[in-house]
C-alpha cells in the first residue's frame, strides 16, 4: 500500500496552470527526492498536498493512505499526518514558539480524537527534541521564527516536525540558506525521524542535501511533471549534468 | 466648541462636526439632533468596576456628580480607581475631575468609563498636573454602551522628570472620543501613550493624542492598535509637536490596525509637526487584514482556522497589554482583551 | 558621482534665482480685478465658442460662494483677487502659425531660460540627445508648441489649450471638467472661470507617444495671475511622457498662479507626469514669490490604467498643491514621487490623494522633504479604500530632512481603509542631517556646502530616478541651487 499517491496532478496559481499532470508514489517508510531546476513547480506540489489557498487544483488526486487530501482543509490534512517544512518559514509576531507548537499539537490530538497533552508533559517532549537540535529552550519562548536566523528557521522546522510526528514530512528546499554545520544538525534530525511508518518527500535543487539525507528514489521534476525516477545516482548525475536536458523540453513535448 | 459647552448652553452648534478638521471622522454634531435632559442624580447601588479585583481606593463620579478632585501629597503614592458612570436611562451630564500628583509622588490612576444604560451623552474633562519627578500610570477601560456617546478629554501637564505611562482599552460605544493632550517639558520627563481599541456590531471609537514638546530631552513613544469587526469604525488621530527648541527629542508613534471585516473601517492620521531640527521622530501606521501567509502555516501545523484567527488575533494586541508595568493592571487588562475578542472576532 | 560633481560646479557659478529677469515684451491686459466682464473678456480674446463662455460663467457664478481653504498649513495675507490682471498677452501672438511668426524678443526669453524652442534646433543638439516637444506658455497665452507635424502623423494631438477649444472642441467638451469638477475647491473653480491658456494632449488608442512632451510656463508681467489648465487623455493602450516646467521673475509683490491639471487614462494606457516647479520663491526675508496654488488630479478611468506623477518643488512663496490619482478601473495604479524643498521663508503643503475606488488597486508614494533656513514644509497626504476597493494596497514612505534649527517639517497623512481586504502601510521618519556623515564626507575633503549636496543628494535619490534622465540632472542642480547659504 502506498503511503502518498499523487495521480495526474494539475495546479494552477493565477490561473496560471503550473503542474501539468504529476504523478509519484510513495510506499509508507520510503524517502524521496524531487529535484529540479527552479520555476519547475517544486514549491507548487509542497503547497498544493499542503492546501494552500491559492493553489488551485484544476485535475488529478492526491490520497494519503487512501484517504483523499484535496477534498480536506489545511489543517485537516496536517492532522492526517501532512507535515510541511516551509522553504521560508513564516514569521509569527506575538505567539510564542511553545505557545504555537502547544496549541498546533493539541489541535491535532482533539481532530483524531486523542487526549490533549498535558503542559508537562508537553514540556518534557519539547526540551528532549530540542536539546537534540541544539536549540536553547530559552528561544522557544520568543515569538515563532520572529529574528530567528536562517539556521535557527530551519532547526525550528525540525523541531515541529519531531514533535508533531507526521505520516507524511514534505522538506521544501530545507537546504537552502544553511550553512554546512547547520545543514548537518538538520539532517541528522531528519534522519532520526525516519521510521518504517513514515514517509518524506523531499525537495531540492541541489544533491548536497541528499549527501546527508540518502533517499530510496530520486525523481526530476521539469516544466510541471515527473520527467524521470530512479535511485539514489540519479542524483548524482543530475549534479554532473544540470537539468538542461529537462528544462529545455518544451511544453507538452514529453506527452 | 466641545460636548461639554453644548450641555451646559444646550446649544446644540456647539457640538463638534465632520468640517472640524480635528473631528472629521467623529460627527457629534450630525449625530445627536436632540439632547437628552440633563441627567439625574443616581439612585441605584454601583456593579464592580473592572478594577475592582485590585481593591482600590474608589473615587465615583456617577451621571457627571461626586467626585472633583483627587490629590497625591509630595512624596506619596496611591493607586486610586476613578469610575464615570453612567446610571440613567437616557441624559446628559459634563463631568469634570483635576487630578494632582506631587513632587516625587506616585499615582496609578485606573479609569473606567462604565455605562450599561441606553442613550447617554456623557461628558468628562480631566486636568491632570504632575509635578517634578512624579510618576502616573494611567490605565482606562472604556466600557461604554453600544448606544452611549461619551467624550473624555484630559490634559495633563508634565514637569521635570516626571513620567506618564498610559494605556486606553476601549470597546467603542455609539460614538466616542478618548482624547489626551500632552504638555511635554522636555527636561527628562518621559510619555508613553498606548491604546487598544476592539470594536465590532456598529460601535465607533476615537483615540485622540497630542503631544506637545516645549523642551529639550524630551522623549514620546506611542503604540495604538485596533481591531475592527461587522461595521465598526476605529479612529486614530495622533500629533506630536516639537517645538522650536526642543531638543534632543525622541518621538515614536505606532498605529496599526486589523480589520476583520468588509464593512469596518479604519481611520488614521499620525501627525508630525517639528520645528527644531535636533530631534528623532518616526511613526508608522498600518491597516490590513489577518497576515495570510502566517494564517496558512498555523493551519499547516493542524490549527484550525477559527483557532488560528483567534490565536494571530490575540498575538496581534497582546503587544499593548504587555506594556502595562502595573502587574494587577495588566492581568485585568488582559481578561479584558480576552472578554472583547470573544464578542468582536 | 559624476551628477554630483557636476552639480556643485554649477552652484560655484549661478546666482541663487537665475530664472528672475523680467522681459521687455509689449502686452497687452485684461482690465485689473474680476468679474463676469473680466471672464467676457477672456473668452472673446480667445474666439472661444458659446459653450465655453457658458463654463467660464458658471465656475465664476460658483466661486462667488466659495471660500479660500484654510486647513493647509500656510499662512499668507488675504489675498485681494481684485488688484490682480487675469489676462496678459504679448501682443499679436495668438496663434502663430509658424516660429517665424513669433516675436523674436520672445524667442530670445526663451532661449535665456535654456528652453529649445526651435525644432532645428533641438535636432542639431548633441547626437543622440533626446528630442522633446515644447508648448511654451507666457503669462496668458501659448507662443509656440513646437513638433507638431510630427506629432500628427502618429495621430498625437498636442497644443495650446486655446487652440484645442476651437479645433478639438467635442474632446475638450467631453473632458474638460471631467476630473477636476468646476467647483471641486476654491482655486480650482476660480481657475475655471479665468483660464487662459496651457496644454491640451491626446494620445489615440494604442499608440505610444514617440517623444516627451513638454509645457513651459512663464509668469512675466507685474501684478498678473497665470491661471493655465492642462488636460492630457491618454485612450486605450496608449503612454504618454509628460514634462511641466515652470519660472517667473524676482518681484516684491506676491503672484497668484492657479492651474487646473487633468490627466483621463483609459484601459491599459499609460501616463507619467514629471514636474520642476521653480517659480520665484521671494527674497530671504520672504518679500515677493509666486503662491502657487494648483490642483491635479490624474482619473484611471480604465481597467489596469497607470498613472504616476513626479515633482520636484524648489520654487514658490507658497505651495498648495496635491497631484492625486483617483482609481477607479480595475486593476488600476498610481504613485506619486516627490520631492519638496523650501528654505528661506517659503512654505510648502504638498502631497498626493490616493482614491482606490476600483478592486485590485495599487498605489505607491514616496515622498522626500527638505526644509532649511525658516521655512515650513509640510507633506499633507490621503489614502482612502473605498468598500468596493477589494484588495487595495497602498504603499507610503515619508521622509523629512531638517536644515537649521528654525525650518518646520511636517507630516500629516490621511488614512481611510474602508474595507476588510485592504493593506495600507506608511512609514514616516525626520531627522537631520547627520553630523557624523557630514564630518565624515568632510574629512574626506569635501567642503561643508559639498558634504551637504552631497548628502541631500543621497537623501532624494529616490525619487530623481523617476525623472527622465535630462529633467533629473536639471532637478539636481535645483535642489543645490534650492540650499544654498543653507548651512553654517
Amino acid at each position: 500500500m502506498m503511503l502518498l499517491s499523487v495521480e495526474n496532478l494539475q495546479v494552477a496559481v493565477d490561473a496560471k496552470p503550473i503542474l501539468h499532470g504529476l504523478s509519484l508514489e510513495i510506499p509508507a517508510g520510503e524517502v524521496h527526492a524531487v529535484m529540479g531546476p527552479n520555476g519547475a513547480g517544486k514549491s507548487t506540489l509542497s503547497y498544493a498536498l499542503a492546501g494552500r489557498p491559492g493553489y488551485e487544483v484544476t485535475d488529478g488526486a492526491a490520497r494519503l493512505d487512501g484517504v483523499d487530501l484535496l477534498a480536506l482543509e489545511p489543517n485537516e490534512r496536517a492532522a492526517l499526518g501532512v507535515f510541511l517544512s516551509f522553504q521560508y518559514p513564516t514569521e509569527i509576531p506575538g505567539v510564542p514558539a511553545l505557545t504555537f507548537l502547544r496549541t498546533a499539537l493539541n489541535a491535532q490530538h482533539r481532530a483524531r480524537g486523542e487526549a490533549e497533552v498535558s503542559a508537562p508533559d508537553f514540556l518534557r517532549l519539547v526540551r528532549a527534541r530540542a536539546a537534540a537540535l541544539k536549540i536553547y529552550f530559552d528561544m522557544l519562548k520568543r515569538p515563532l521564527n520572529v529574528g530567528f536566523s536562517g539556521g535557527e528557521k530551519k532547526r525550528m522546522e525540525i523541531l515541529q516536525m519531531s514533535v508533531l510526528s507526521p505520516r507524511l514530512a514534505i522538506l521544501d528546499e530545507t537546504d537552502s540558506g544553511l550553512d554546512i554545520d547547520a545543514l548537518r544538525i538538520v539532517a541528522e534530525g531528519v534522519n532520526a525521524l525516519r521510521s518504517p511508518s513514515r514517509s518524506m518527500l523531499v525537495i531540492t535543487h541541489y544533491q548536497r542535501l541528499l549527501d546527508h539525507i540518502r533517499p530510496d528514489r530520486v525523481h526530476v521534476l521539469a516544466a510541471g511533471r515527473i520527467v524521470a525516477s530512479g535511485g539514489p545516482d540519479l542524483a548524482l548525475e543530475l549534479e554532473r549534468d544540470g537539468y538542461d536536458r529537462y528544462a529545455l523540453k518544451p511544453l507538452g513535448a514529453a506527452a | 466648541m466641545s460636548l461639554a459647552v453644548a450641555i451646559e448652553t444646550g446649544d446644540l452648534t456647539q457640538l463638534p462636526s465632520r468640517r472640524d478638521e480635528d473631528w472629521r471622522w467623529t460627527d457629534l454634531r450630525g449625530l445627536v439632533r436632540a439632547l437628552p435632559e440633563p441627567s439625574p442624580a443616581n439612585h441605584v447601588d454601583l456593579a464592580d468596576g473592572p478594577f475592582a479585583d485590585l481593591n482600590p481606593a474608589e473615587a465615583n463620579v456617577v451621571n457627571g456628580r461626586g467626585q472633583t478632585r483627587v490629590t497625591v501629597d509630595a512624596g506619596a503614592s496611591r493607586v486610586v480607581a476613578l469610575r464615570f458612570v453612567a446610571t440613567a436611562e437616557a441624559g446628559a451630564h459634563v463631568a469634570r475631575v483635576s487630578i494632582d500628583v506631587g513632587e516625587g509622588a506616585s499615582l496609578v490612576l485606573l479609569e473606567s468609563y462604565e455605562g450599561a444604560e441606553t442613550g447617554y451623552v456623557a461628558d468628562a474633562e480631566l486636568s491632570i498636573v504632575l509635578g517634578p519627578g512624579a510618576a502616573l500610570q494611567r490605565i482606562v477601560i472604556a466600557n461604554d454602551s453600544a448606544a452611549g456617546v461619551s467624550v473624555s478629554l484630559s490634559d495633563v501637564r508634565l514637569d521635570a522628570r516626571s513620567s506618564l505611562t498610559q494605556t486606553v482599552l476601549t470597546s467603542g460605544a455609539r460614538r466616542q472620543r478618548l482624547e489626551t493632550h500632552v504638555s511635554h517639558p522636555g527636561a527628562g520627563a518621559r510619555v508613553r501613550l498606548d491604546g487598544l481599541y476592539l470594536l465590532g456590531d456598529k460601535r465607533h471609537a476615537d483615540v485622540t493624542t497630542v503631544v506637545t514638546h516645549v523642551g529639550v530631552d524630551g522623549a514620546t513613544d506611542q503604540l495604538i492598535k485596533g481591531v475592527v469587526a461587522g461595521q465598526a469604525r476605529g479612529v486614530f488621530q495622533g500629533r506630536i509637536v516639537v517645538s522650536q527648541g526642543a531638543d534632543k527629542t525622541e518621538a515614536r508613534m505606532g498605529h496599526h490596525a486589523l480589520s476583520l471585516s468588509d464593512r469596518a473601517e479604519v481611520d488614521g492620521k499620525p501627525e508630525l509637526e517639528i520645528w527644531a531640527d535636533d530631534v528623532v521622530c518616526a511613526h508608522g501606521n498600518t491597516v490590513g487584514a489577518l497576515d495570510e501567509e502566517a494564517l496558512f502555516y498555523a493551519r499547516q501545523r493542524g490549527i484550525g482556522e477559527i483557532e488560528a484567527r483567534a490565536m494571530l488575533t490575540e498575538a496581534f494586541v497582546a503587544e499593548v497589554i504587555d506594556r502595562i508595568e502595573h502587574d494587577g493592571a495588566r492581568d485585568i487588562a488582559r481578561s479584558w482583551v480576552v472578554m472583547r475578542l470573544g464578542s468582536v472576532a | 558621482m559624476a551628477a554630483v560633481q557636476q552639480t556643485i560646479e554649477h552652484v560655484a557659478e549661478v546666482e541663487r534665482y537665475k530664472h528672475g529677469f523680467v522681459s521687455d515684451i509689449d502686452q497687452e491686459f485684461a482690465p485689473k480685478g474680476l468679474s463676469e466682464d473680466t471672464v467676457r473678456f477672456i473668452s472673446a480674446k480667445k474666439g472661444e465658442p458659446a459653450w465655453m463662455l457658458d463654463w467660464r460663467l458658471e465656475a465664476y457664478r460658483r466661486w462667488l460662494a466659495l471660500e479660500e481653504p484654510d486647513w493647509a498649513r500656510v499662512e499668507f495675507p488675504r489675498i485681494d483677487y481684485q488688484d490682480s490682471y487675469y489676462y496678459a498677452a504679448p501682443k499679436e501672438t495668438i496663434g502663430p502659425a509658424s516660429l517665424d511668426e513669433v516675436d523674436p524678443d520672445l524667442l530670445a526669453v526663451y532661449a535665456k531660460l535654456g528652453i529649445p524652442l526651435k525644432e532645428q534646433e533641438v535636432l542639431a543638439g548633441v547626437q543622440g540627445a533626446p528630442r522633446y516637444a515644447v508648448d511654451a506658455v507666457f503669462d496668458s497665452v501659448s507662443v509656440v508648441t513646437t513638433f507638431k507635424k510630427e506629432l500628427a502623423e502618429v495621430g498625437v494631438i498636442f497644443c495650446s489649450m486655446s487652440e484645442a477649444i476651437r479645433e478639438h472642441g467635442e474632446l475638450v467638451r467631453r473632458y474638460l471638467g471631467s476630473v477636476v469638477p468646476v467647483s471641486d475647491n476654491f482655486f480650482a473653480c476660480l481657475n475655471s472661470a479665468v483660464f487662459s491658456d496651457g496644454s491640451f494632449v491626446y494620445v489615440p488608442p494604442g499608440v505610444r507617444c514617440p517623444m516627451e512632451l513638454s509645457t513651459y510656463f512663464r509668469i512675466n508681467a507685474a501684478q498678473s495671475g497665470q491661471f493655465e489648465r492642462t488636460l492630457i487623455i491618454a485612450d486605450k493602450g496608449a503612454y504618454v511622457s509628460y514634462l511641466e516646467g515652470c519660472t517667473a521673475p524676482m518681484r516684491d509683490e506676491n503672484q497668484l498662479h492657479a492651474a487646473v491639471v487633468e490627466l483621463v487614462i483609459l484601459d491599459d494606457a499609460e501616463i507619467k507626469y514629471s514636474t520642476v516647479q521653480n517659480w520665484y520663491p521671494g527674497d530671504a526675508d520672504g518679500k515677493g514669490g509666486i503662491y502657487n496654488f494648483v490642483t491635479k488630479r490624474a482619473d484611471c478611468r480604465g481597467d489596469r490604467a497607470k498613472v504616476s506623477w513626479t515633482q520636484v518643488e524648489t520654487g514658490s512663496a507658497i505651495t498648495w498643491k496635491y497631484p492625486s490619482c483617483v482609481l477607479r478601473g480595475h486593476g488600476s495604479s498610481g504613485e506619486f514621487y516627490s520631492i519638496a524643498i523650501t528654505n528661506n521663508r517659503q512654505q510648502a503643503d504638498t502631497g498626493t490623494k490616493m482614491i482606490h475606488l476600483g478592486a485590485d488597486t495599487r498605489s505607491r508614494i514616496i515622498s522626500k522633504g527638505i526644509s532649511a533656513g525658516r521655512s515650513s514644509n509640510t507633506y499633507r497626504g490621503l489614502v482612502s479604500a473605498h468598500p468596493k476597493a477589494r484588495n487595495a494596497r497602498n504603499y507610503t514612505q515619508c521622509d523629512s530632512l531638517l536644515i537649521g534649527s528654525c525650518s518646520g517639517a511636517h507630516t500629516t497623512p490621511y488614512i481611510e481603509a474602508r474595507n476588510g481586504s485592504t493593506r495600507f502601510e506608511h512609514e514616516a521618519t525626520t531627522t537631520r542631517l547627520s553630523d557624523d556623515q557630514l564630518f565624515y564626507a568632510m574629512q574626506r575633503g569635501l567642503s561643508q556646502e559639498e558634504a551637504v549636496q552631497l548628502l541631500v543628494n543621497g537623501f532624494v535619490k529616490d525619487v530623481l530616478q523617476e525623472l527622465p534622465m535630462e529633467f533629473a540632472v536639471e532637478a539636481q542642480k535645483l535642489v543645490a541651487i534650492s540650499l544654498e547659504g543653507s548651512v553654517g
